[in-house]
């Protein structure tokens, strides 16, 4: 019989809002890192502009990080 | 806070005749940004001709840059700068000496690459027949003997029995290739027999001789020329010595002739006369005019242009160039990768030169990895001449300074605390014995005392409410700089409605929470929602539906400058488990005492702190610039501006008389 104790589940429930948004965060960024890579090779200068939009997703991580220690 | 350089537009027209002199001057002068003439623009001018040494130029240029790529000349063989006058005289008899020796040499080298290009597919020929070593003679040339070479999937010999049992057969099980000797009257009934076996053929060489000796001959042969290739390229580098700072100096003596001769195609020609348009820096202009002049015999009449500063196609073509005090001026390298700035808006350069180094210390705080990276920095500047990669070592070493501050404020040295401290009960010593961290009396969050040096893992409470505060207080900065952008393009009620809408609804809000932290009642929350509204409303009004809809956005923001905390805790879990791994007793604990173990401690301790010191530069590094090209950039910063190029070279190899 599993015992479910109130730190188990915290603990758990922090790991779920870690690994869903850097799951998440990590799926945008390749989608977007593969897109922005393709246009830095058309035009070098676009570097700056890629890299914004590369690390935009990486805020919802920043989210699930403060969701797990608020938790 | 500064606007880019003010520009002035200005017109040199002159007659066909005094064209080149001033092309010359200009040139010298390297202050004009020339605007392109596009043909039709004005049905009285077309563009120019290129001048006529263009076309000799060209051809020499290409030769020259022929020549430096066979050598490989590179930047660095530019070891004194050369009299222009010098390169001048001699570098049609350079070319011509040049030409010669390196043609030579490329003839001969060529010829070489082709011989060993032949032998390697001659020995690769020889190489299946190299199993048997038969000589090659006995392949061929018989009345009654058909022959057979080559491989087969599989060979069933039974089969070949029962065709005839005249032949001689040498096979090879590792490569299956197999050579046969039959009778010529059996060929057909073999033929099919090795068509059905999956039969490939290889021919041998039509050469006579064991494969082996031919084979070990043209290896000789080919270690000859690889010598001789040898030979050849040490020649090249020995001609690279010699002609390899000419070679530069020629090339960008050409280069400048030859960008002077093709100014005409950029600038409108009549008849008679020609008109250049163009930008200069204000503050240049008057010194501008009279070189020109003086150059010229005043020979070209120079005006300045109106410019309609409402006009926004108009202000797009205006050429934009920094103006920063010395303290900032390295963070228009920063600025530059995402954008330089329009000609009418507000250069962040300043701004950002505090903001970022700021972040970036917040988030590193490491008195260790800050002198590491800082001596780095001071390394790399000594080295490397280069003035982008100097511009940014500059960056990194404010960066470095705030780093440190920041590492003292946290007592941090490679991840270790300098202070020892007590938590829940326990006490953990610090680095520097004896020094211990004071605590106060003051909490921002239960359990969580401020303390000094401030223990960033046991505040984090604290420290995402103060990061929090810190990047609302950093985005506000932000819409306040986009209030006077707005401002000075479209006015102050434009302004109003597009940014200090912002403004108002975030002090709407802030009310509204104080009044029911206070306990004032459904009123006091009342007047903070209406003061929110009222700012929406305003909002809406100066950015249309897309202002609301960003509002969220906000809160977003501001919750992304929690990473300050977030990246920083990263680098010390990161330090402190190598720490634990290094000395915490998986290997080796000083208690141990001496002992081998000792060293692959030392080995896990040096490994893991150099994996963290360059994330140290990475992550903190990335993640403030985002701050501020995401963020920040994004309350106020348009961009797009054009960058100032002035017609002219900076001469590198040669030197002026």
């Amino acid at each position: 019989m599993v015992e479910f104790t109130t730190e188990g589940l915290e603990a758990l429930s922090k790991a779920i809002a870690i690994v869903g948004t850097g799951f998440a965060s990590a799926w945008a960024e390749k989608v977007i890192g593969a897109a922005a890579i393709g246009a830095m090779v058309e035009n070098e200068s676009l570097f700056g502009k890629a890299l914004v939009l590369t690390v935009l997703p990486e805020t919802i991580v920043i989210f699930g990080l403060v969701v797990a220690i608020l938790i | 806070m500064s606007y880019p350089k003010r520009m002035t537009k200005c017109l040199v027209a002159g007659h066909k005749k005094h064209l080149e002199a001033a092309v010359d001057s200009l040139h010298e002068a390297e202050l004009l940004h020339v605007e392109d003439f596009v043909d039709g623009d004005n049905p009285d001018f077309e563009i120019g001709m290129p001048m006529q040494y263009g076309e000799e130029v060209s051809r020499k240029l290409v030769k020259i840059r022929s020549i430096s790529n066979i050598l490989n000349v590179k930047p660095t063989n530019g070891t004194v700068k050369l009299p222009e006058s010098d390169v001048s005289k001699e570098l049609d008899a350079k070319l011509e000496q040049m030409d010669s020796e390196i043609d030579r040499n490329t003839q001969e080298m060529s010829r070489l690459d082709t011989r060993v290009k032949d032998i390697e597919a001659a020995q690769k020929e020889l190489l299946p027949f190299l199993a048997h070593d038969l000589d090659l003679k006995y392949f061929g040339g018989y009345d009654n003997i058909a022959v057979f070479s080559g491989t087969v999937s599989s060979f069933n010999e039974s089969r070949l029995l029962e065709i005839t049992d005249a032949y001689q057969l040498f096979t090879d099980s590792g490569s299956k290739f197999f050579v046969l000797f039959v009778s010529k009257k059996h060929e057909k009934g073999v033929q099919t027999f090795l068509a059905d076996s999956g039969y490939r053929e290889t021919r041998a060489p039509n050469k006579s001789g064991n494969p082996s000796d031919i084979y070990a001959a043209l290896d000789v042969e080919k270690s000859e020329i690889h010598a001789q290739i040898e030979a050849l390229i040490a020649e090249r580098s020995t001609l690279n010595e010699k002609y390899g700072n000419f070679i530069l100096a020629g090339d960008e003596f050409l280069s400048i002739l030859s960008e002077k001769a093709e100014l005409p195609l950029r600038i409108a020609t009549s008849e008679h006369t020609f008109v250049i348009e163009g930008w200069v820096p204000t503050s240049n202009y008057d010194g501008f005019v009279a070189a020109l002049s003086e150059k010229t015999g005043n020979g070209v009449y120079i005006t300045t242009l109106e410019v309609d500063m409402h006009d926004n196609k108009e202000i797009a073509k205006i050429p934009v160039e920094y103006e920063n005090s010395k303290f900032a001026s390295p963070m228009e390298a920063v600025v530059d990768l995402y954008s330089r700035p329009k000609y009418n808006e507000i250069d962040p350069s300043s701004l950002i030169a505090i903001s970022f180094p700021l972040v970036y210390g917040m988030i590193l705080g490491d008195i260790g990895y800050a002198l590491v990276l800082m001596t780095l920095a001071f390394l790399v500047m000594k080295f490397i001449k280069s003035d982008s990669v100097k511009k940014l070592m500059y960056v990194l070493i404010y960066c470095q300074i705030s780093a440190l501050f920041f590492g003292i404020i946290y007592g941090e040295f490679m991840g270790f605390p300098l202070a020892g401290y007590v938590y829940y009960g326990e006490y953990f010593p610090g680095l520097i014995p004896g020094l211990e961290t004071i605590v106060y009396d003051y909490a921002l969050f239960y359990g969580e005392p401020f303390t000094f040096p401030i223990h960033r893992s046991h505040l984090i409470m604290t420290f995402l409410a103060v990061t929090a505060t810190f990047g609302f207080l950093h985005l506000n900065i932000g819409y306040i700089v986009g209030f006077f952008d707005v401002k000075g393009q479209h006015g102050l009620m434009h302004a109003v409605l597009e940014k200090l809408s912002w403004i108002v609804i975030e002090i709407g809000v802030i009310a509204a929470i104080i009044a029911w932290y206070l306990g004032l009642g459904t009123v006091g929350i009342a007047v903070g929602a209406v003061i929110a509204v009222i700012g929406v409303g305003m909002l809406t009004k100066g950015e249309g539906i897309k202002g609301p809809i960003e509002l969220p956005g906000l809160l977003g923001n501001i919750l992304s400058y929690t990473r300050i905390i977030a990246v920083g805790l990263s680098s010390i879990y990161i330090a402190s488990t190598v720490n634990d791994i290094a000395f915490g007793g998986l290997i080796w604990t000083p208690a141990d005492g001496f002992s081998v173990l000792m060293f692959v401690s030392i080995l896990v301790f040096v490994l893991g702190h150099s994996l963290n010191t360059v994330l140290s530069i990475i992550a903190p590094g990335l993640h403030a610039l985002r701050l501020q090209y995401v963020e920040f950039f994004g309350k106020f910063y348009a961009s797009g501006g054009k960058a100032y190029k002035p017609f002219g070279h900076l001469k590198k190899y040669i030197m002026e008389e």
